[in-house]
């Protein structure tokens, strides 16, 4: 119940920014999701190769105590920032949806639903034409809903309660509905809205370990191949792009019963999309990394759930540059909490993430409030 | 007191699900596949396609009656008949007679030169037996001063109402309707002005035509009382009269005139718009042969309407425009001594784009209430013009495709 003030905070908490969303998810395909569980983004994603409710390792459901179902919404707030102006904008997203069990023991098997990337995103330019030799005020609107989803197909198996191995199959499919408007101060021309839809379909395979030294020290170990997306306009094939290699490694230490440390790091080869999206007109990609470090601090060892304190901090590489040669980067520090109830049949994480993105003039500030909630029927 | 916060809770995370993506972008970093970019393009209809039709509403059918004293050249006249006055009235089973006291009649002032003083319309008796046939040389020798029955000053400050002329006492006589005349008048109406001008009258087709007031006394013997009855007679036929008129050129086209005509013009849309293009304007722009005629004040309206097929001079019409079906069809007011026209006609080329695309046409013509009933005789060049700057043009303003594929 002390907690309770927390949660209404979190909630009112408005004004800045952030989210699934960003004006760095406008080119290519936008801004990449992370596949996170609200428990793990409290620490900004530190345990997040060791985290069960979260779609990054197979090899982490192994550590799935019962069936257990998590489903994410995140509310963000963005203050983005560019030469053409601010805004403050915010939406609401549902980035998560997982369900897995154990099965005899030593085995999981999971499905679950992530945001790969996200492409939502309303941008409004204004300008002076000179039409008929009439100077003309436009104003162009270009807007975009949508994005690629991740559906995995995940199992893992554990080997003498040291090792835990983990594969993945990962279905990415989505769309992107786009519109393109445009208005005329002079009412003699007519306002225009050009529609479009770009759908995409590609598979992936993902494998994870996870090796635990004792109760107090483990490692995460996670490759994953996306092979590619075929991207359809309006129904018709107009190429495809190279998805990412991924690549991460996590450590967790628990140096007190009460204190859990954790770190890791993702790196993904986007640059092989940079040839596909460069032909298409694009920006290009470049290869990002990410690196998370982040704390857990249970007040009761023997209930680590009930009201545990997450701490963390970020900083990663944005794929999709907005302008040709450069690249975003993002920089986040993250505040989260749970509690368990109904005999820990039912559970509710929350995280409160801010964060700095910026890519030359371009910066943003996102202030994301996420909220999971598991079952465990 | 645990519920009470969950609701809070969720009741607080409700109200920020409010989605709010608008932000402004600075281009081209954050314009993917760019802006778009308007095209311009002057599309001539098909030489030759083109031409006028005439006898489309017939001067007895116009929604209002011309009479000018010499504007455009030539006067012109309203002549109507009123429907036949009885000589008795049935009370109680019973024709009674009656006695008249006095009469009067009702005319219906739709438009005239608001700036010119001291009009004057004048009525005059015709003969009863004017119908759709009549001509301008055949009551001519009618519109005499001998049969000249009222001069009404109209006051200047009248725009546009009612006229009201009575007749009692001494008067009466030259409203009087002979037997031969089974109870029927029939007036002709001149104008008299200062200077060259017109007037528009209502008429039957609108439902605004001349009115005969009859007020009258009913004698009736066994009551031992006398009853007052008006009668109100309206106009069966009503119509105007001019001049002939010249035929006119057939390598020009004509709008309005009575019987009015119209213009029928054929345009063939360049694949790369008809395909795929966005017209966020189009143009028609067509050159008079000479100022447009008229009357000061009282500015036509020109429609262009799409055709729904194409059969020439009896090729229907819509009387909507765009893809919805629920815009007007495009209009341009002309003015008297206009000597160019540009009339917006996007409404209408979209029509052409529909998935169930009509004939790229379109026929040029007075609005329905002025069919007919205008002063304005606009005559345009047509694709035959020796000069290729005065021949009609469609001018579109469209956007490409957009390149939503760039990321």
């Amino acid at each position: 119940m002390r907690f309770a003030p927390l949660l209404i905070l979190l909630a009112l908490l408005p004004g800045v920014s952030g989210a699934q969303s960003s004006q760095f998810g406008v080119r290519g395909l936008g801004f990449p999701g992370r596949g996170l569980g609200v428990r793990a983004a409290g620490s900004s994603g530190a345990f997040g190769l060791f985290d069960a409710e979260s779609s990054l390792n197979p090899a982490a459901l192994g550590a799935v105590p019962t069936l257990t179902s998590v489903f994410v919404v995140t509310q963000s707030f963005r203050h983005p920032e560019n030469p053409a102006g601010t805004a403050s904008v915010r939406d609401t997203r549902f980035p998560l949806l997982s369900v897995a069990g154990p099965v005899r023991l030593v085995a999981a098997f999971g499905i679950s639903f992530s945001n790969y990337t996200s492409r939502d995103f309303t941008v409004v330019t204004e300008d002076t034409l000179d039409l008929r030799g009439v100077p003309v005020g436009v104003i162009d609107s270009f807007s975009s809903r949508g994005g690629l989803n991740d559906l995995r197909l995940a199992g893992a198996y554990r080997v003498h309660d040291h090792w835990t191995f983990g594969g993945g199959f990962h279905v990415i499919t989505g769309s992107n509905r786009l519109q393109s408007r445009r208005v005329f101060s002079d009412p003699s021309f007519l306002s225009s809205t050009q529609k479009s839809e770009i759908s995409y379909a590609g598979v992936g395979l993902s494998a994870g370990v996870i090796r635990q030294f004792g109760s107090r020290f483990g490692i995460a170990a996670l490759v994953r191949t996306d092979g590619h997306v075929n991207v359809d306009l309006d129904s018709a094939r107009v190429g495809s792009v190279d998805l990412p290699y991924t690549f991460g490694l996590g450590l967790r230490l628990q140096p007190a019963g009460q204190l859990e440390l954790g770190v890791q790091t993702i790196v993904r080869t986007w640059s092989g999309a940079n040839s596909d999206l460069l032909q298409q007109g694009g920006t290009g990609a470049k290869n990002t990394f990410e690196v998370a470090a982040g704390v857990q601090y249970t007040s009761d060892p023997k209930r680590p759930y009930r009201r545990p304190l997450r701490l963390g901090a970020r900083y990663a590489t944005l794929p999709f540059p907005l302008v040709l040669g450069e690249q975003g980067h993002e920089l986040g520090v993250s505040l989260g909490t749970g509690m368990r109830f109904a005999q820990q049949r039912a559970g509710i994480d929350l995280s409160l993430e801010y964060l700095w993105r910026s890519e030359g003039v371009y910066s943003e500030r996102a202030f994301l409030v996420s909220v999971g909630v598991s079952v465990r029927p | 007191m645990r519920r009470r916060y969950y609701a809070l809770l969720a009741g607080l995370a409700s109200l920020g699900c409010q989605e709010k993506l608008t932000a402004p972008a600075d281009c081209p970093a954050l314009c993917p596949g760019g802006s778009s970019e308007v095209f311009d393009e002057v599309i001539s209809p098909i030489i030759g396609a083109d031409s006028s039709f005439r006898g489309y509403v017939q001067p007895a059918s116009a929604a209002a009656l011309l009479v000018s004293n010499g504007l455009g050249g030539f006067e012109t006249r309203a002549i109507m008949r009123f429907s036949r006055r009885s000589d008795t009235v049935t009370v109680r089973d019973t024709a009674r007679t009656y006695t008249i006291d006095s009469v009067a009649f009702g005319l219906n002032l739709v438009a005239r030169d608001t700036t010119l003083p001291g009009l004057k319309i004048l009525l005059y008796r015709l003969p009863i037996s004017i119908d759709t046939t009549t001509t301008y040389a055949a009551v001519d020798p009618a519109f005499v001063p001998g049969n000249l029955i009222r001069t009404i000053d109209v006051p200047d400050t009248l725009k546009r109402g009612a006229i009201r002329t009575v007749f009692s006492g001494a008067g009466l006589d030259s409203v009087l309707i002979p037997p031969a005349d089974t109870g029927v008048l029939a007036l002709g109406i001149r104008i008299d002005s200062p200077d060259t001008t017109g007037i528009r009258l209502g008429s039957s087709a609108n439902g605004t035509g001349g009115v005969f007031f009859t007020y009258a006394t009913l004698n009736v013997p066994d009551t031992g009382t006398a009853k007052l009855r008006t009668f109100s007679l309206a106009v069966p036929f009503n119509s105007f009269v001019t001049p002939p008129q010249p035929v006119p050129d057939t390598t020009l086209l004509v709008v309005g005139g009575e019987p009015s005509s119209r213009a029928l013009l054929r345009f063939e849309l360049p694949p790369h718009i008809r395909d795929s293009a966005t017209i966020v304007r189009a143009t028609l722009e067509l050159t008079p042969v000479a100022p447009i005629s008229g009357l000061r004040t009282d500015p036509a309206r020109l429609q262009a309407r799409a055709v729904t097929a194409d059969l020439g001079a009896k090729s229907p019409v819509s009387a909507t425009a765009g893809r919805s079906g629920l815009f007007p069809p495009p209009a341009d007011t002309i003015e008297a001594g206009a000597t160019t026209v540009n009339l917006e006609a996007v409404r209408l080329v979209e029509t052409w784009l529909t998935p169930t695309p009509r004939p790229s046409a379109l026929m040029l013509a007075f609005a329905p209430d002025i069919e007919a009933a205008s002063f304005s005789r606009p005559v345009f060049y047509s694709t035959r013009a020796a000069d290729p700057a005065v021949r009609p043009r469609l001018h579109i303003s469209y956007l490409r495709a957009f390149p939503f594929e760039n990321p």
